[in-house]
């Protein structure tokens, strides 16, 4: 009696085993490698874009994953670009990842994607701005949100149908101070604001400082000296910082105030104070309380957020991350693949309007695979919280636009 | 003339802030014959010390000094007794050291902190005085006058004092202070720590001026080179009115030409400098063998 309940005993394991083994043959987890700075000092905003990727995956997991596969991220830090390059030479190699994706920072996303492309797989962009990614061409490379052409474009839209009819002037008779970084982040955003603002009559004078630098009283005083009625600047938070405190150390007090890309954050709230910020305008990432019409489940997301974090977003990066990892899922679904050529030949052939996702994003790829419907917002400090006063669309319900001059 | 008193001043500030951070470099320098690449590290610490008392000690940046002070010299003391003196035979080691030293307090202070830029704030920090039409931060004009009460009271202490004179002639020769009975490894460790208090000092100072990041101390201590190489390696007075140097050139280059320029210029002039006169304008020919000078 031993021997056949012995063998009945192997028999079901050997089964169950290979049940289990048929299972994972059968579906095996589609893993997702993803780059960012996860140490360092821009590990904060790293860690923040993958909040965006997990929330995104895990719901896209509650609903069967994607292609019948439970879906994975699998982080690789790296905080320079021979870092990033390492980082997907072992997703790619050690942990078998099906595609990768990213990015905080510009020169990492070049060097990461260009590796990937090497070890023929996807790179799917959903942050980092610089336009020079896209027009490098890479077959493996899409991105999903909005490029500093995009954040140019929308801060002069904002000069030109916000500051000045509050300003009451003509466009000739405005002057604009762009100042910028030096770095390609904060020149290519610059030269492209001056092209746009000249196109439109504007008077226009551009400054540039190091984002090292120690004191940027100098670029204050000759801004100051320009007399602008507005001052469009594009830094780091850190520079912006300095920036903005020096601005007031010297007095200088333009009609108005336009940052780009930073200056959004408690960082600045807490170097600058609320009464000196009242009245800033702010282009960036649309944030998680925007208008409903504008971006349809973006009180969602933030409930999801804090649910899963037990606080509000550090940044408004974590829902464009967010946002860009759902259309990577529905995207390989529509491919039905991994491959990099069938999911950009899917993406390339989606269409659908602004106001699709949580960001107020829709989707339509121009021939570099830039989304051309991936567009920031222009926010306000009011009374120390930051609310989206452009377009009009995106505004919450109760908001309106302050004055636009600091106290 | 507007523009040229402003520029004026934001030199002058901005080479007050300079000569503070310059002169525990010196001194440094001038007494152990190390270069300390971890001297702006000790900024750093500083300027976190005080946010620290800030946040947890709700102290006002001025007062933090209470605390900050007396810990960034303990750690500067320990520094020296642990890190360098085991190198005290291998004086390149030492350079090497205290580079190692930078990068590890940096990457602790980025491990803690996460690289959040955290910002201190001071009824003084927004404020700025009019000086014949000039707007002058009040932080900045307190920092200026920081950098030369410490200048001109580390001058006193090294030709007055006792422990001043002692400091001295280890400097001039450490075999014939040995022989006076001086304990120069003692020297050493006080010499030291009365370094890194001064970077903390200069780190409280700053504090109010700047937003808060691990690699700040690097930001500070490339110009502390140029300061100190202009100036004059191991004269206080040297640090002093290098900070003014650069601080002024930094201001000048960067109104009248490009901020994004300045950095070239002010490294342009260090090699001239260097090149016609390479102790430096008030450092004597041979300052790494002279060692210190209290003037």
């Amino acid at each position: 009696m031993r021997a056949p309940l012995a063998r009945r005993l192997a028999s079901m394991t050997a089964a169950a085993l290979l049940s289990t083994g048929f299972a994972r043959a059968q579906s095996p987890d589609l893993k997702i490698g993803v780059v960012n700075p996860y140490s360092g000092p821009m590990a904060m905003y790293g860690d923040e874009m993958t909040r965006g990727y997990d929330i995104a995956v895990e719901q896209a997991n509650a609903h069967g994953g994607v292609l019948g596969r439970k879906i994975v991220v699998i982080r690789g830090s790296a905080t320079s670009a021979q870092e990033a390059i390492a980082a997907v030479e072992q997703l790619v190699g050690r942990d078998k990842v099906d595609l990768l994706s990213g990015t905080y920072v510009t020169a990492l996303s070049n060097a990461a994607s260009e590796a990937a492309l090497n070890d023929g797989k996807l790179y799917w962009e959903t942050n980092a701005l610089s336009k020079d990614l896209t027009d490098r061409g890479l077959p493996n490379f899409a991105r999903s949100g909005p490029d500093s052409t995009a954040f140019a474009r929308r801060s002069v839209e904002g000069v030109m149908q916000l500051v000045i009819p509050k300003l009451g002037k003509q466009p000739k008779d405005v002057k604009v101070w762009i100042e910028h970084e030096d770095s390609s982040y904060g020149t290519s955003i610059a030269t492209e604001q001056q092209r746009l603002l000249k196109e439109a009559g504007v008077q226009v004078s551009v400054g540039s400082h190091s984002a090292k630098s120690i004191d940027l009283s100098d670029s204050i005083l000759r801004a100051k000296n320009a007399g602008p009625d507005l001052w469009l600047s594009t830094a780091y938070v850190t520079d912006h910082n300095l920036l903005l405190r020096t601005a007031r150390e010297q007095g200088f007090k333009p009609a108005a105030m336009m940052l780009v890309g930073t200056g959004d954050t408690p960082e600045t709230l807490e170097a600058v104070g609320k009464d000196s910020l009242n009245g800033i305008l702010l282009v960036s990432y649309p944030r998680a309380d925007i208008g409903p019409s504008y971006g349809p489940g973006a009180a969602a997301f933030l409930a999801a957020y804090k649910t899963k974090y037990n606080r509000d977003p550090i940044a408004p990066q974590a829902m464009s991350a967010y946002v860009g990892m759902k259309m990577l899922i529905e995207t390989i679904a529509a491919a039905q693949s991994t491959d990099y050529e069938k999911v950009i030949a899917a993406a390339a052939k989606t269409d659908k309007p602004l106001g699709s996702y949580e960001t107020g994003y829709g989707v339509k790829y121009d021939s570099t695979m830039q989304n051309t419907r991936a567009l920031p917002v222009i926010a306000q400090w009011q009374d120390g919280q930051v609310h989206a006063v452009f377009p009009k669309e995106a505004l919450a319900p109760g908001v309106t636009l302050m004055e636009l001059a600091r106290k | 003339m507007a523009d040229l008193g402003n520029i004026l001043a934001v030199g002058i500030l901005l080479g007050g802030i300079y000569a503070l951070v310059s002169v525990g470099l010196n001194l440094i320098f001038g007494v152990i014959r190390v270069v300390n690449f971890a001297q702006g590290e000790f900024v750093m610490l500083g300027m976190y010390g005080t946010y620290a008392a800030y946040s947890v000690l709700h102290l006002d940046p001025y007062l933090a000094l209470i605390v900050v002070l007396p810990a960034l010299f303990i750690l500067g003391a320990v520094v020296q007794r642990l890190v360098l003196a085991p190198l005290r035979t291998e004086p390149t080691m030492q350079i090497f050291a205290t580079f190692g030293l930078l990068m590890l307090l940096e990457n602790l202070v980025l491990a803690a902190t996460g690289g959040t830029a955290y910002s201190v704030t001071s009824p003084v920090s927004q404020t700025s005085v009019d000086i014949f039409g000039v707007q002058v931060g009040m932080v900045r004009l307190i920092a200026l006058a920081a950098a030369t009460a410490v200048a001109a009271a580390l001058g006193l202490f090294l030709q007055r004092s006792m422990l001043g004179r002692a400091i001295r002639a280890v400097a001039q020769d450490r075999s014939a202070a040995r022989l006076m009975g001086i304990d120069v490894d003692r020297i050493y460790m006080l010499t030291f720590g009365i370094g890194a208090a001064l970077a903390g000092l200069a780190g409280c100072l700053l504090t109010p001026i700047y937003s808060l990041s691990p690699q700040i101390g690097t930001s500070f201590v490339l110009p502390a080179f140029a300061v100190v190489v202009l100036g004059g390696l191991g004269s206080v007075l040297g640090a002093y009115v290098g900070g003014f140097i650069v601080g002024l050139t930094e201001a000048f280059a960067g109104y009248y030409l490009d901020p994004s320029l300045k950095y070239a210029v002010l490294f342009g002039v260090f090699i001239i400098v260097l090149i016609i006169r390479p102790s430096g304008l008030f450092g004597q020919i041979g300052a790494e063998e002279v060692g210190l000078r209290g003037e």
